[in-house]
């Protein structure tokens, strides 16, 4: 009697799953036009038959396919994802650098080169007021452009905290969608697979925005976890993100009054912007929270170009001030030249200017000694251009140099960015390739595939490793 | 040996790792193993010709052509790294799945066993 009853149960779960395997069928027929559906295809197991220990045999319909299919959609949107921090950092490291210009044809390095040539031919003639007028009318252009630079700067960072704000407002937009489509399958429509290619294709938009973990339930909904830890979505309830700027309080700043950072918060006001590195709205925070102050500053760095606008200023005065304007007796000392905002270091490239009161002939020329040298202070302001006094340049390179390397940097960003943009396209096809050679592939085929895929690897891997020196050395050898 | 044969044997041997790329974008264990043979002749090239690199130390050309060569190898070791994760990750989930844990927490080895397989 109780095998008669496990056989029948056995056929019930047989009529089940083959019902399941028309359904898929007639699925696969009807969406077929429909954007984002993938075929779908039914895997049957067959159970252990042995009617006399009551084991009745049978199939049953398989979850592995199923499982196989979102794990090769997530690893699509993993590398998707790696995609929109590359070409987001792409995309505006590609502005920043219009900032800096290298030719030395404009901006700070022309300023700061006919500033130096000024000094030059002011140490020429040293009572020559059209020299001396010189000197004043470049030293204006030089605090000009440093303060020009720094404004486009904060307006970068100004555009990036924008694009921050609208990345998780579209975040939340399409949480939101899949909010409802998750509400549409809890009422049991979790087999309508037109419901389930929405659900894919708006995944798919949300893992170029941010690092998102898509888990589907059993139910037929879908679970969202921003950079696999901060809930975005469980069954039909929504956690929103959102983000603001956020002066930090520990530890305590050393620029109270430094640009803000922006902060992206979880739902219950958790900080999660460390954690959110991935997908464009992680560049966006790394692009506003390292990279740009690195130049303009924040709570607790002064950011280079203030550091040189600083550094350049006060030994320029500092120059100046050591010099007399007139032998005397009295002798008449110096005048500094720029001024700038001393209360808050990262103010220094924007609030830099020439005082408005310093006119040619306070520009202190001799050097008092012993001896004195009437163009001793010109000649020493000449030769921050090639210095080999420490006090004449700014952490160790010229001010010209230093320059050329604060540019550099974003140079090599961008170039670091692009390389790895070309990488991520590779991997992106390679994701899609692989998540479409396991489509229509059996289980025991992909276990066969499987083993001789670890052992190619394993070979591929020694000569790789080989080529990593080899490649290096090259470099190495012909630098 | 001259600039233009060094920088011709750079570009010979980043030839051959972009082929290694066009294999791997396509990750079955054939084109592993045609991408190991790849790899394996580049690598034997480039020890073979290492020695007289030096000759040319300083040329910016050659430079950059080795350059050129490290990011096609970036970008082979990215794709062989992306290609094994995949088929890791998924051995792991599929062994788990199947079998549980082992003792140790990791997850059981892949199973095998007979499943009949209708195409929808």
């Amino acid at each position: 009697m109780a095998n008669l009853l496990a056989t029948l149960v056995s056929s019930a779960g047989t009529l089940e799953a083959y019902g399941r395997v028309l359904e898929t069928a007639q699925n696969n027929v009807a969406n077929a036009s429909t954007p984002g559906y993938a075929k779908q295809r039914l895997e049957l197991y067959a159970l252990p038959f042995d009617p006399q220990g009551g084991v009745t045999g049978g199939v049953r319909a398989g979850k592995l396919v199923t499982a196989r299919n979102e794990f090769a959609e997530q690893a699509v949107r993993q590398q998707t994802s790696g995609m929109g921090y590359q070409q987001q950092l792409v995309d505006s490291l590609t502005v920043i650098q219009s900032n800096f210009d290298i030719s030395g044809n404009q901006g700070i390095p022309q300023a700061l080169n006919n500033l130096l040539q000024s000094f030059s031919a002011w140490g020429a003639t040293p009572d020559n007021q059209a020299a001396r007028q010189t000197v004043v009318q470049r030293a204006t252009d030089l605090a000009r452009s440093f303060q020009q630079s720094s404004v486009t700067l904060s307006a970068r960072a100004s555009d990036t905290e924008q694009q921050i704000g609208q990345t998780v407002d579209q975040v939340n937009q399409l949480v939101s969608e899949i909010q409802g489509y998750n509400h549409i399958a809890m009422q049991g429509n979790k087999a309508d697979s037109g419901l389930n290619a929405r659900m894919h294709a708006a995944l798919d938009e949300l893992s170029t925005l941010a690092d998102v973990n898509a888990t589907f339930q059993s139910d037929g909904t879908v679970s969202l976890m921003l950079n696999g830890e901060t809930p975005l979505l469980l069954e039909d309830k929504q956690f929103t993100i959102s983000s603001s700027l956020y002066q930090p309080q520990e530890p305590t700043p050393t620029n109270a009054n430094g640009p803000a950072n922006v902060r992206i918060q979880g739902s219950d006001g958790s900080d999660i912007t460390s954690k959110t590195t991935g997908a464009q709205l992680g560049a966006l925070l790394h692009l506003r929270n390292q990279i740009l102050p690195s130049f303009i500053g924040d709570a607790y760095q002064p950011g280079d170009l203030n550091n040189m606008a600083k550094q350049l200023a006060d030994r320029v005065n500092e120059l100046l001030t050591s010099g007399n304007i007139t032998d005397g007796p009295p002798a008449q000392a110096g005048v500094p030249l720029f001024t700038y905002n001393t209360s808050d270091a990262t103010a220094t490239a924007a609030s830099l200017s020439v005082d408005p009161s310093v006119t040619p002939d306070q520009l202190a020329a001799i050097s008092p000694g012993p001896p004195s040298v009437s163009n001793g202070v010109p000649l020493a302001l000449s030769a921050l251009a090639s210095p080999v006094d420490d006090a004449d340049k700014v952490k160790g390179l010229s001010f010209s140099q230093f320059y050329g390397q604060l540019a550099g940097r974003v140079g090599t960003a961008l170039n670091d960015a692009t390389n790895n943009q070309e990488v991520q396209q590779s991997l992106l096809s390679q994701a899609k390739e692989m998540r479409q050679q396991y489509q229509g592939v059996s289980l025991d085929e992909e276990a066969t595939i499987l083993m001789q895929f670890q052992r190619a690897y394993q070979a591929t891997s020694k000569f790789l490793s080989v080529l990593d020196q080899l490649t290096e050395n090259a470099i190495n050898i012909l630098r | 040996m001259g600039t233009a044969a060094l920088v011709e044997q750079l570009m010979s041997a980043r030839q051959q790792l972009d082929f290694a790329c066009e294999l791997l974008a396509k990750p079955s264990p054939e084109a592993l193993d045609s991408c190991s043979s790849v790899l394996e002749a580049a690598g034997h090239q480039l020890a073979e010709w290492q020695p007289t690199f030096s000759q040319q130390a300083g040329d910016a050309a050659a430079l950059e052509e080795a350059w050129k060569l490290r990011r096609s190898f970036v970008r082979t070791a990215r794709l062989l790294q992306g290609a094994g994760d995949f088929h890791r990750n998924w051995l792991r989930l599929r062994g788990a799945m199947t079998g549980g844990y082992t003792e140790t927490g990791e997850s059981a080895p892949l199973m095998h066993g007979s499943r009949i397989s209708v195409h929808g």
